[in-house]
């Protein structure tokens, strides 16, 4: 049961989405993201929906996965969406209704354009993680950050510790699976009492947890070593990134959504 | 020449108060190139300590350690140490680092600066001598405890090593997994000529080395060939160690002063040795009047 537990959400897959380069994954999003709050009008706003649309069609990731990624700020929206119609100020729709005066064309326009934004942007964001595989964007993140290096940011350090924890985790789910069995086999109950019960009784299991987690990252500094592991200075990489074509058109197209909604900005 | 040197080395790990026990004294061993030699000794007897000196992990604080020539004492010649003395560790969830195996086979050639295409070739070979060529792309924590200790080999054997070490590598693992990993390790030993200095508790696989050497609180206590050591069947036992069962099968009916050889190691020689002692080769044991 515990050992469900996904970080990052990934799908394996071999689509094209898939197979772009993952730094090139991560530009686009931020691009996208700016992009999405450049819009100003339906048209645009079409547009990049069209744009998501094609993504999710040729990663090959069912619709209902989609939108399960957006049900969780289904609040969220609703409520952005409901401030920006009382606050917006203009013109009421019906003016002669009285306690309807706050319902006005700008408000319901903006309640719009808050919603889908927001709804676009977490599609496109999560569509990063379910293409990208954990490891691979932490490759990425180091490549595209080395720049940093240059005024002594620990790019590299901090990368090493991110592939560390990712390793980690089902190595620890797993000892906490083991821990909570021989908890429960000593009468251990997690399970009934108040919030503040379970609370406590957590602690049987974290203690013994951080303390081997302790014992493992001494084993694993010993490991390090006795590999040559000095830092990142004068390291090579096994895994190199590649730009491909793929890549290019994926940027291109991206260009030309950004030139589209610039245009509808301007002509609308 | 010997490639590993220990002379009259002695460590205390240092506590707190300044003070700590002494778990290593006066040692001194020296391990020729290209033999497989099995260090065994009950826990706490410092084997794990006297191995983590070969390669600089811990420095000796009297006597001197030399590996591949060079004093580990010496800063400047760490680097070179840990290239050409490998050193794989009990757990193999606590040395893989990365979430792919191949990646973590690569982990110390990106460290040494190995460049990318040399590093592909290298990362087949070492996967392709512990057979887990077909597993590359795995992710580690999906494998069996054996192929795990097997990546974990092929992670150092990929530097390219003259020397081996290895603390207790099989003793997570089951009987298949024991297998595999003492299977790749003679044949490290025998095709690619390199040095393999095992540290374990179990008697079958020290059977199996060139050399024997049995530790006990911190001093060496027999060093010779396995055949040699397990004929010393009362001082094993005074040091809580077992013996492989056919050397003391065979050590009862010398007891019994049946004129049986006791250089019998392994399964196979006890059954022979037993064929011959039933067709009379060690004298007519039936008119013996045994005690037991």
């Amino acid at each position: 049961m515990i050992k469900d537990i996904t970080i990052g959400q990934y799908f394996p897959g071999e689509s094209v989405i898939h197979r772009l380069d993952p730094r090139t994954k991560i530009l686009l999003t931020i691009f996208y993201v700016v992009v999405l709050f450049a819009i100003q009008t339906m048209w645009g706003f079409l547009a990049a929906a069209v744009y998501m649309l094609s993504i999710i069609l040729l990663s090959g990731i069912s619709f209902k996965t989609v939108l399960k990624s957006v049900k969780p700020l289904a609040f969220i929206i609703v409520f952005t969406a409901v401030f920006n119609m009382i606050y917006a100020g203009g013109t009421p729709i019906f003016a002669e209704v009285n306690w309807l005066k706050w319902l006005t064309y700008d408000g319901v326009r903006r309640a719009a354009f808050m919603a889908i934004r927001i709804i676009l942007l977490v599609m496109g964001t999560s569509f990063m993680t379910y293409t990208t595989s954990p490891i691979m964007l932490t490759g990425a993140m180091e490549s595209l950050l080395s720049p940093l290096k240059l005024v002594k940011a620990p790019v590299h350090e901090l990368s090493m510790m991110m592939t560390i924890a990712l390793r980690f985790i089902p190595t620890l789910v797993d000892e906490t699976d083991k821990i909570m069995n021989a908890q429960k086999a000593r009468g251990a109950d997690f399970e009934t009492g108040n919030i503040f019960r379970r609370a406590k009784a957590l602690i049987p299991i974290l203690v013994p947890l951080l303390i081997s987690a302790f014992r493992r990252a001494e084993e694993l500094a010993d490991a390090m070593e006795c590999r040559c592991y000095n830092g990142g200075d004068g390291r090579t990489k096994y895994k190199i990134y590649h730009f491909a074509l793929r890549d290019l058109w994926a940027m291109l197209v991206s260009l030309l959504l950004l030139a589209a909604v610039i245009l509808l900005n301007v002509l609308l | 020449m010997s490639i590993l040197e220990a002379k009259n080395l002695s460590f205390t790990y240092s506590e707190e108060d300044g003070k700590g026990e002494e778990v290593l004294h006066d040692v001194s061993l020296s391990v020729e190139e290209g033999s497989f030699v099995a260090i065994l000794g009950h826990n706490g007897c410092g084997k794990s300590t006297l191995a983590k000196h070969f390669n600089g992990i811990l420095l000796p604080c009297g006597g001197e350690v030399y590996a591949i020539g060079m004093s580990t004492s010496e800063e400047k010649n760490i680097p070179k140490l840990r290239k050409n003395v490998g050193m794989v560790f009990q757990n193999p969830d606590n040395q893989i680092i990365a979430t792919v195996v191949e990646e973590d086979v690569a982990f110390a050639l990106e460290n040494l600066g190995v460049p990318h295409d040399e590093m592909e070739k290298r990362v087949s070979e070492a996967l392709d001598i512990v057979d887990m060529l077909a597993f590359r792309k795995h992710a580690p924590h999906l494998l069996s405890g054996g192929q795990k200790q097997r990546v974990a080999i092929a992670g150092i054997i990929a530097m390219r090593p003259r020397v081996l070490i290895l603390d207790e590598p099989t003793a997570m693992l089951d009987p298949k997994g024991r297998k595999e990993v003492m299977h790749a390790l003679h044949r490290l030993n025998r095709q690619e000529g390199i040095t393999v200095l095992l540290i374990t508790h179990y008697m079958d696989e020290a059977v199996q080395a060139d050399r024997v050497v049995v530790m006990n609180e911190g001093k060496v206590l027999l060093d010779d060939t396995p055949a040699e050591v397990f004929q010393n069947i009362g001082l094993l036992q005074s040091v809580a160690l077992d013996v492989p069962q056919s050397a003391e099968l065979m050590y009862q009916l010398r007891h019994e002063d049946v004129k049986v050889p006791l250089s019998v190691l392994t399964d196979q020689e006890c059954v022979e040795v037993l064929a011959d002692l039933l067709e009379g080769k060690y004298g007519d044991y039936r008119n013996q009047k045994f005690n037991t």
